[in-house]
């Protein structure tokens, strides 16, 4: 009997483990393409649909594809840890025979034989958001995307502004607290602020030093320093799990090191993770850590308002979905396409409610 | 024999409130901010929410059973409570009472699957997990929600768990937590529905012959338990910014793994509120302390595996030696 129990127990992990999240789409455009000469209907693979900024994609994309006159089916898994289940959304994708299909992969590797199956079927891929990074030749057409490389480092820039003054007089410590260690976007964003800030360290002649998670330590370019004699130490924190309680777990002894002066979260969970543990921690804010974050929603639109946040990076999602919906148009219809960078925009608690600023910001 | 019997689980909850101390000493040791107050704070701030699933999963697990929908339970119900706060105006008391009735009815659900259509315990929940998990998007429309915080109007809701004079915070949800125990152990103890709740669980053959209502009680376990993953979601609203849909899977390992930490055997029959709760805070403070001691993220993973191992191997043999006399 027990043995059964715990034998059931086991089974039951290990099924809610591969079940876990295989919902999640939106049905309001069900209806298949490629099989008529009505409407073009063309799928999406998401990332995830956990964020309201996914929403601000789909709001973009939809709009487009209205004044285009098609129809879009977009679909996302659960979580962005959710590898195999967008594996499963891609390769149904793939069967819904569409003339294109829009896609952001989590773990490239892992679509390997769907994408493999969509270049044999002639289905041409437009990657959107993180887009498909390593695919192979030929497979994705264009994407429209943030350079999140670049994002990083537009990050490390608007920081460094507010940290400059708190640099030389003995040890400090710069946190970046990153969701995970796989996903393109995240490991590009991270090491572009990383790799930034330590060429505008060096250039004002300071020693860095990189610490904490392996992949991002052996990835960083040109630190030049020890722990124990840089003048710089850069660390690192990844969290177990990609969730705000897990990133605030790893967020909390960064912030409590006595020599941290500034702390960057690389995407919308891991920068409110930060702005949580500060609500007890109150260590973030003007004459304090220089905190900056990444994306928006309401939390981290607060904190950059009251100056929790000394200021964060917003992409453009709504022009990532238009952008994403027009190349899958001119692909599906023929066309050369080529990449969009749609572009990104450091914005603090003086510019936030501009304009420019306020349309790519979500709640 | 019954004499030994209740010494041994005394005897493991010693064992564990020794961990708990080694534990805390360590970490004190290992990183000074560790000993300080703030930490103490958020670790409170990670325990609320499994202290509740865990009290609430241990009756379940006392009959035998055991309840997988408490984690992305607990996310629907406060993504639902807060959606109805944030964008439909609700008053915040109303979105708590919906958060709390919620888990409730899907205890109710759980129950009658388990006792009355006779499902597995483990596929019964593992579908409401499925289908809570499901249930949070669709009733939060798929975005994520903002429970009110800081001057916002219904932001009194989180000084339920951290009350902020001036610029020092009690974490009271501390009291909340205690009570449940005081008032859970009571009812497993000294009242009929906890006595044949374990009685179902050492044997339900014995318990059916003997009178007992043997569906009637089950059913009651589940509600317990979804009751309190009703709270546990109020507590993960209040402790943390946003609960963005599709969370949740995995938390009621951490709530399961702390009630078999703490004593609760795996077959049903025996356990201890009290354990439970030493169980949970074994839990959050490994989750706590071990970033801390600058231990990468997967290896805190390892060892809360490690010690659950070393946790149900214990009940193996317990039940074994039970056995045997």
């Amino acid at each position: 009997m027990k043995k059964r129990l715990l034998a059931g127990v086991l089974t039951a992990v290990m099924a809610v483990g591969m079940l876990a999240g295989c919902g999640s789409s939106d049905d309001k455009n069900s209806k298949k393409g490629g099989d008529s000469s009505e409407k073009l209907s063309f799928e999406i693979v998401s990332k995830g649909f956990q964020s309201t900024y996914w929403q601000a994609v789909y709001k973009g994309a939809k709009a487009k594809a209205d004044e285009l006159g098609v129809e879009i089916n977009m679909v996302g898994p659960n979580t962005e840890s959710d590898v195999a289940d967008q594996v499963q959304m891609l390769n149904s994708a793939i069967n819904a025979n569409p003339p294109a299909i829009g896609f952001a992969s989590l773990d490239t590797e892992a679509c390997m034989d769907a994408i493999q199956s969509a270049m044999d079927s002639n289905i041409p891929i437009i990657g959107f958001d993180s887009g498909v990074p390593d695919a192979p030749e030929g497979a994705v057409y264009a994407n429209a995307s943030t350079d999140n490389y670049k994002a990083g480092q537009v990050a490390a820039e608007g920081m460094y502004k507010g940290i400059k003054d708190k640099i030389g007089n003995g040890q400090v410590r710069i946190g970046e607290v990153n969701q995970d260690a796989t996903s393109e976007s995240i490991t590009q964003r991270g090491l572009g602020f990383i790799d930034k800030m330590i060429e505008l360290l060096k250039a004002d002649g300071f020693k860095v030093c990189v610490t904490g998670n392996d992949y991002y330590v052996g990835k960083a370019k040109g630190a030049d320093g020890k722990e124990a004699d840089a003048d710089v130490i850069i660390e690192v924190a990844v969290p177990a799990e990609t969730t705000t309680s897990s990133c605030q777990q790893v967020a909390e002894p960064v912030l409590q090191k006595a020599d941290t002066i500034a702390v960057f979260g690389s995407n919308q969970v891991s920068a409110e993770g930060i702005v949580n543990a500060n609500d007890t921690l109150k260590v973030c804010g003007p004459d304090k850590i220089v905190a900056v974050g990444f994306d928006s929603g309401s939390v981290l639109k607060a904190a950059v308002k009251d100056k929790t946040l000394y200021g964060a990076v917003t992409q453009a999602p709504v022009s990532i979905g238009e952008h994403m919906v027009q190349l899958l148009y001119d692909a599906a219809n023929g066309k050369d396409v080529k990449d969009v960078d749609t572009g990104c925009q450091w914005y603090n608690s003086e510019n936030i409610d501009s304009e420019e600023i306020a349309q790519n910001l979500y709640d | 024999m019954k004499n030994q019997t209740v010494k041994k689980i005394d005897m493991q909850k010693v064992i564990i409130f020794g961990i708990l101390i080694l534990l805390l000493i360590f970490f004190s040791f290992a990183n000074p901010t560790f000993r300080r107050y703030t930490t103490f704070l958020s670790l409170m701030g990670y325990t609320y929410y499994i202290a509740f699933m865990a009290i609430g999963v241990t009756f379940p697990l006392l009959t035998g059973g055991v309840d997988l929908s408490i984690g992305t339970g607990l996310i629907c119900y406060a993504l639902t409570g807060g959606y109805l706060v944030v964008y439909k105006g609700w008053p915040v008391w109303l979105g708590l009472l919906v958060a709390v009735l919620f888990g409730v009815v899907i205890g109710l659900f759980n129950g009658f699957a388990v006792a009355v259509l006779d499902l597995p315990p483990f596929l019964a929940t593992l579908c409401t997990c499925m289908i809570t998990r499901g249930l949070g998007s669709i009733c939060s429309n798929g975005t994520g929600v903002p429970w009110p915080n800081g001057n916002a109007n219904g932001a009194w809701f989180r000084s339920l768990f951290r009350l902020k004079i001036n610029d020092f915070t009690i974490p009271i949800g501390i009291i909340w937590v205690v009570l449940a125990v005081f008032l859970m152990t009571l009812l497993l103890n000294h009242t009929k529905v906890g006595r044949y709740i374990l009685a179902i669980g050492s044997n339900k053959e014995a318990a059916r012959l003997c009178g007992i209502n043997v569906v009637a009680y089950q059913i009651s376990a589940y509600v317990i338990s979804g009751f309190f993953a009703g709270l546990a979601g109020i507590a993960f609203a209040a402790s943390f910014a946003t609960i963005q849909p599709g969370l949740g899977a995995g938390f009621e390992l951490d709530a399961i793994g702390a009630a078999i930490i703490g004593g609760v055997s795996t077959a049903g029959g025996y356990g201890t509120v009290t354990g439970t709760i030493l169980g949970v805070l074994v839990i959050s403070l490994l989750k706590t302390g071990l970033p801390y001691v600058g231990l990468q993220a997967n290896w805190q993973q390892i060892i809360i595996g490690i010690v659950l191992i070393s946790a149900i191997m214990i009940d193996i043999i317990r039940n074994k030696r039970a056995r045997a006399s």
